[in-house]
């Protein structure tokens, strides 16, 4: 079993290696084509060409674009990801700053996900095998074409504004100072015991998770519903009813344990929505993750943090592929012995 | 104990949707067909006919009625019939102008990623080997970045404008329809019938055109029609950050981003471009469902 | 033990309601077996689901009554029947394999259900230890920890067998049990089968599309004709002095691999499905029946007691002298026409030395290469008008043979040469000559047809390929469609239809249909009678006689079923693991098989003759 772990997690870094190489030179020259000049919000409108070309080589742009994607490889090797130009602090620190809120967020999203789609994916199963899924079928698509930034403002709009209860604004209110230990604001307070900030920042987390869950819901719902419908098809299921089980057991025990690996492979390959999601509502909340800091780098032409962004995003990426393939190898007996 | 003889539910066992007139028959009967068609069908005559159905101009500002209530509110007045925004343009007009970029960019972005990622599939799953395992790295390697972020760095280097946005939503998302079509078509590539026509003496791209499409068309139509729903959402998402076209023209995602400001005051402003949004992907989705449904005979049998 | 009286099963199809099962009365004593046969469509299956109390939604019990142990299962509480379920009412599956979880291992599954039994946590594991010893599983401790999906279909359903029978229950069901798998496995299950029955003095009602296995395997046997029950009498009686015209065509129509080969007859048609039983007054076999009354299709016949304990549900039941069965065999085997026996000339394809050989990559990175031999060292040659049959079991080689003759896989090793010309120079000329001498007809009717296509335009195909055939006639395409069509005994009016609205037995025909049309000399035919109805079978086997000898064609025959095998053709080549173990010609090799591998399959088909013994005792 461990063999089989480790012999799939050390397949997946391997591979990982070329993939990242490949990304971040795409993701190089794409932004190296832009029509704007992302010199041009950093110079004083009185600049003259020569300030803008002192500024150009100062910065490394003169150089052809090949020898600064290396160059820049050289860097991120060794840990050094550039300044960004909007906000003149190291990218590396300006991200790690951010990872844990978007960490904290996205992973309090698939919780709350979780907990709204299993017990809604099982239901939406019973009332498809008791014919009354109509009304059911018809919710889940409605809440399929919700996005999770509509979501956001809906749940603004009806929490924060029309009947405020929740804080919509920020990761903490004010008044609580978070402690930078681990930078996963809960495990913080909660390690040098400041409940009333924990409160707090539970309460800023509720609106923006719930956001991200409803968006992402709907989706672990249908597969779950799906696979539950193929698994009830399958001849065991038959078999074990022959042999006097009843149904709950039947669903619970032996259908469940089959359905969840194609939802697992589902959730996997649907991880990059939640990321993307993730961007828009940080956004919309105020958030302080790397999502945010994305749109700012974006809106900011800030190349270096784009390019830092979008390295990061992608480990994140591979690392949940690992997650989601040894997760299944686990759970699935045919993948005991490779 | 398997009832191989008899069907899980009783019905006259013939699959009809092998004709074109059974196919048609078949997308009749499904009530989310007429419901997502009907929709899509009403938006896209209000795109087309925008100037002329339209009650004001999309940037024409009143600011002698700025933020000014519904028709049916005390204070609203039958001019502005869903009222005026904060800089007093008519939210009515405007939600109808931005059906114009919606649809634009749904139908040119499905076909677009139907068209590059089904002829993938279709080479790869048909030809198997290193064609196959090559499109399926790239596939691979595509799919290990989140979408949303992929498409905001595509715009930053292509810029904005409504065929770059376009050129967004395909580049993004094509591996979805190459994915789920290159199973399809590996399926069918199994099946003896196109073994058969290869020793009849058919051609490899007769085989792949004649006996292999037909089999994925359905399943081509699907996602088609889902794949208009993630485009209109992709460009919502896009317009709100401000990226996708320039402010001249109108979009939902902008009218979003204005309304936030004004969230306090006029909740409609807030609402209007929602509910397009959403009614207007939910019958993309019905209608994708409902093909789904009418065309693969196994699901009928269920859900019948 | 269990009798059934007087039941009807029924459903809506389009407003009318259509009974699948009618007035079917069987009684089954304690330590009995009562077979129920029937071909596909029957609804033989639909009477396990009633005992079960698992009938579809849709269909329900609108008369009659299932009788367990004197109480009327039908008029249970739900909760009282589905605790007899497991405990006193057995079921075992069709297909082994997929019938346990396959996330669970077989410990888990088997623990399961002791645990449902109520057998206290300790001693269940001795309890799943000592079963597995009585159906002869092999290290019983390590097959605790298995998965489904290591172990084969016999010791699967050995293992659905010790779980059947660890409750001790008073009745068995068995449906197809022996069906799904290998041909060797199919004699140990039912050894098995009989030993614990006997040890357990169970009833067992074994439900089976062969008339045959079931006359030597049961005490009694039920005939099912489109949900009606045709007959009913103790087993030997049924097949050696049938009363009713169905089961005495039902035999008529099984090819033997014993005895004097004679010609098979048929019944035209095919059993009614289930919206055309809705339309058929009267009996339901009548529509095919060669010696219907015009009473018969007024309504249905009673069923009466012809001789004790014998019922037969007929108008005119047979009369039978005590030798009219052996005497009708007489009268086939006379005119009975040996297959074509021509043995000169170059032959038309010929393999030598053939090798097929496929290399999978094993370990976490591929790097380790194994090679699997799915043909090795095989010589075949094919004359002209010859009909050769390849027979062996799932595994042997024998499809991947198919495969090689037309070209759809590529030799490993060994040469083919095709009118002595050798198809590995690949050129056009080669290529031509393969696609226009060789065609081949395929197993699954289903996956075999486009499903878009007419069969207009499946028929005639080969038009579409777009190059001049020339061994086509010059007709046009609508021209050469009809042919086909009434070579392959199809009317007119199917022309426009799609396969989804066939039957099996006419896409099987479209089938061959398409073969023809580029007029091939050889034809392959990969298992294509399988899944067909027994009288759809022997419809079939006749009419590619037929074309035979209307059209000299060849034809190499891939089958596991040696008696059509047998039938059809004059040689026959018997593979195992991908090797040859015997050929030659049909007769000598079934009547005097030289290698131990033949003789094990030919023992394993239940003979004609009820008497003689059959499972064969284990040496």
């Amino acid at each position: 079993m461990l063999q089989v772990i480790s012999a799939i997690v050390v397949r997946r870094l391997l591979l990982a290696v070329p993939t990242l190489l490949l990304l971040s030179l795409v993701v190089f020259f794409v932004l190296r084509i832009l029509p704007a000049d992302p010199l041009g919000m950093l110079l004083p409108a009185s600049a003259t060409p020569a300030d803008a070309a002192a500024l150009r080589q100062q910065l490394g742009f003169d150089k052809p674009i090949p020898q600064q994607f290396l160059i820049w490889l050289w860097a991120a090797i060794n840990g050094n990801l550039g300044i960004s130009l909007n906000f003149r602090q190291p990218v590396s620190q300006l991200m790690m700053a951010a990872l844990p809120a978007t960490l904290e967020l996205s992973f309090a999203g698939l919780i709350l996900a979780l907990l709204i789609s299993i017990p809604g994916g099982v239901l939406a199963f019973v009332l498809y095998q008791r014919k009354r899924e109509a009304a059911a079928d018809l919710t889940v698509a409605l809440m399929q074409s919700i996005p999770s930034f509509l979501w956001s403002l809906l749940l603004i709009a009806a929490f924060g504004v029309l009947w405020p209860v929740l804080p919509f604004s920020g990761r903490a209110g004010p008044e609580v100072a978070l402690p930078g230990l681990t930078g996963f604001a809960l495990v913080d307070l909660l390690l040098t015991g400041q409940f009333r900030g924990l409160v707090s920042v539970a309460s800023h987390l509720v609106l923006p998770a719930l956001a991200l869950a409803l968006g992402f819901a709907p989706l672990v719902i249908r597969v779950l519903r799906s696979s539950l419908i193929e698994a009830a098809g399958e001849p065991y299921v038959e078999v074990a009813r022959l042999r006097g089980l009843s149904e709950s057991r039947i669903l619970w025990r032996h259908m469940l344990k089959n359905a969840a690996l194609p939802t697992i492979t589902m959730i996997g390959v649907q991880f990059g929505f939640l990321f993307g999601a993730a961007l828009l509502v940080e956004m919309i909340f105020g958030y302080p993750g790397i999502g945010n800091l994305m749109v700012q780098a974006v809106k900011g032409n800030d190349l270096p943090l784009i390019q830092g962004i979008a390295l990061i995003f992608c480990v994140l990426m591979l690392a949940i592929t690992v997650i989601i393939d040894v997760l299944y190898a686990v759970l699935n007996p045919r993948m005991r012995n490779l | 104990m398997s009832a191989i003889e008899l069907p899980a539910a009783p019905h006259s066992g013939v699959d009809r949707s092998s004709s074109l007139c059974g196919a048609l028959r078949e997308l009749a009967r499904q009530p989310r067909v007429w419901v997502g068609g009907t929709i899509l069908l009403v938006a896209m005559l209000l795109a087309v006919f925008a100037p002329w159905i339209a009650p004001h101009d999309p940037l024409d500002q009143d600011l002698l009625h700025m933020l000014a209530p519904p028709a049916w509110a005390p204070d609203g007045s039958a001019s502005y019939p869903l009222g005026t925004d904060g800089l007093g343009r008519c939210v009515l007009s405007r939600a109808i102008f931005g059906a114009r970029v919606a649809l634009t960019v749904a139908i040119a972005a499905a076909w677009g990623s139907m068209l590059l990622g089904s002829t993938l599939a279709l080479l790869g799953g048909y030809f198997g080997g290193l064609v196959d395992r090559l499109i399926s790295y790239v596939v691979d390697l595509w799919m290990s970045f989140p979408p949303v972020v992929l498409s905001l760095i595509l715009l930053v280097g292509l810029g904005t404008g409504i065929d770059k946005v376009v050129l967004a939503v395909v580049l993004v998302d094509w591996t979805r329809f190459c994915r789920v079509v290159r199973a399809d078509v590996l399926v069918t590539r199994r099946r003896d019938f196109v073994l058969a026509a290869q020793l009849i003496g058919f051609s490899h791209w007769r085989t792949m055109l004649r006996e292999v499409l037909p089999a994925v068309v359905p399943l081509m139509i699907t996602l088609f029609s889902i794949e208009m729903g993630i485009a209109i959402v992709v460009e919502a998402t896009l317009s709100f950050i401000g990226l996708s076209v320039p402010p001249q023209i109108t979009t939902w995602g902008q009218m979003l981003a204005d309304a936030r400001n004004d969230m306090q005051s006029a909740v409609w402003v807030l609402l209007t471009p929602v509910a397009c949004i959403i009614v207007t992907v939910l019958a993309c989705n019905l209608l994708g469902d409902g093909v789904r449904i009418a065309l693969d005979p196994r699901l009928r049998q269920r859900v019948a | 033990m269990l009798a059934i009286d007087n039941l009807t099963l029924s459903c809506q199809i389009d407003g009318r309601r259509i009974d699948l099962l009618r007035n079917l009365s069987v009684s089954l004593a304690r330590g009995r077996v009562l077979g129920l046969v029937g071909e596909s469509g029957a609804g033989k299956s639909m009477i396990g689901r009633i005992i079960a109390g698992h009938t579809p939604p849709g269909f329900e019990v609108t008369q009659g009554r299932v009788l367990f142990d004197g109480a009327d299962l039908l008029s249970l509480e739900r909760k009282a029947w589905r605790a007899l379920l497991g405990r006193r009412i057995a079921f075992i599956p069709q297909e082994p394999l997929t019938a346990l979880n396959p996330v669970l291992t077989i410990g888990q599954t088997f623990d399961e259900h002791l645990a449902h039994l109520g057998v206290a946590p300790r001693e269940r594991r001795a309890s799943m230890l000592r079963q597995f010893d009585a159906v002869h599983l092999p290290k019983p401790d390590d097959m605790l920890r298995r998965y489904p999906h290591e172990l084969s279909g016999g010791q699967c359903q050995r293992v659905l067998i010790a779980m059947a029978f660890v409750a001790n229950p008073a009745l068995i069901v068995a449906d197809e049990p022996t069906t799904a798998l290998d041909v060797v496995s199919q004699v140990n299950v039912l050894r098995l089968l009989a030993e614990q029955r006997r040890q357990h003095e169970t009833a067992m009602l074994l439900i089976t599309h062969d008339l045959r296995l079931a006359a030597h395997v049961c005490d009694d046997i039920a005939v099912l004709y489109a949900g009606e029950q045709v007959e009913y009498g103790p087993a030997r009686d049924v097949l050696r002095r049938s009363r009713h015209p169905y089961t005495w065509a039902l035999d008529q129509a099984t090819p033997d691999v014993h005895g004097k080969p004679r010609r098979l007859s048929a019944l035209s048609g095919q059993m009614p499905g289930v919206s055309a039983m809705g339309s058929i007054t009267g009996c339901r076999f009548a529509p095919r029946c060669p010696q219907r009354l015009a009473a018969c299709e007024a309504e249905p016949p009673p069923s009466i007691e012809s001789a004790p304990g014998h019922w037969v549900r007929c108008l005119k039941p047979r009369d039978v002298a005590s030798n009219s069965t052996d005497n009708a065999r007489e009268s086939a085997a006379a005119t009975w026409q040996a297959p074509n026996d021509n043995i000169s000339g170059t032959p038309l394809i010929e393999l030598r030395d053939a090798t097929l050989c496929y290399t999978a990559r094993r370990g976490l990175f591929g790097q380790r290469k194994v090679r699997n031999f799915a043909v090795e060292g095989l010589s075949l040659a094919v004359q002209p008008g010859e009909f050769v049959g390849i027979v062996g079991e799932s595994g042997s080689g024998k499809s991947s043979v198919a495969k090689l003759i037309v070209g759809a896989e590529a030799l490993t090793g060994g040469m083919l040469l095709i009118e002595g010309r050798d198809r590995a120079l690949a050129n056009a000329e080669v290529r031509r000559l393969n696609r226009e001498h060789v065609q081949m007809i395929f197993q699954d009717p289903h996956s075999a047809l486009n499903p878009r296509r007419s069969v207009y335009r499946l028929l005639t195909q080969a038009y579409e390929a777009g190059h001049a055939v020339a061994t086509m006639t010059e007709q046009p395409r609508n021209g050469r469609a009809q042919e086909l069509l009434a070579d392959v005994g199809l009317p007119r009016d199917m022309l426009p239809r799609f396969p989804g609205q066939l039957s099996g037995g006419q896409k099987q025909r479209v089938n061959i249909g398409r073969a023809l049309c580029v007029m091939p000399r050889l034809i392959v035919a990969d298992e294509i009678v399988s899944g067909l109805d027994v009288s759809v079978q022997a419809q079939i086997l006749n009419l590619l006689i037929e074309l035979g000898r209307r059209h000299g064609i060849a034809l190499v025959l891939i089958s596991h079923d040696l008696s059509v095998v047998r039938y059809l053709c004059s040689r026959v080549v018997v593979m195992q693991r991908g090797k040859v173990v015997e050929q030659g010609k049909t007769e000598q090799v079934f009547s005097d098989p030289q290698h131990a591998y033949t003789r094990l399959l030919l023992s394993s088909v239940p003979p004609a003759d009820p008497t003689v013994p059959w499972p064969p005792a284990i040496h």
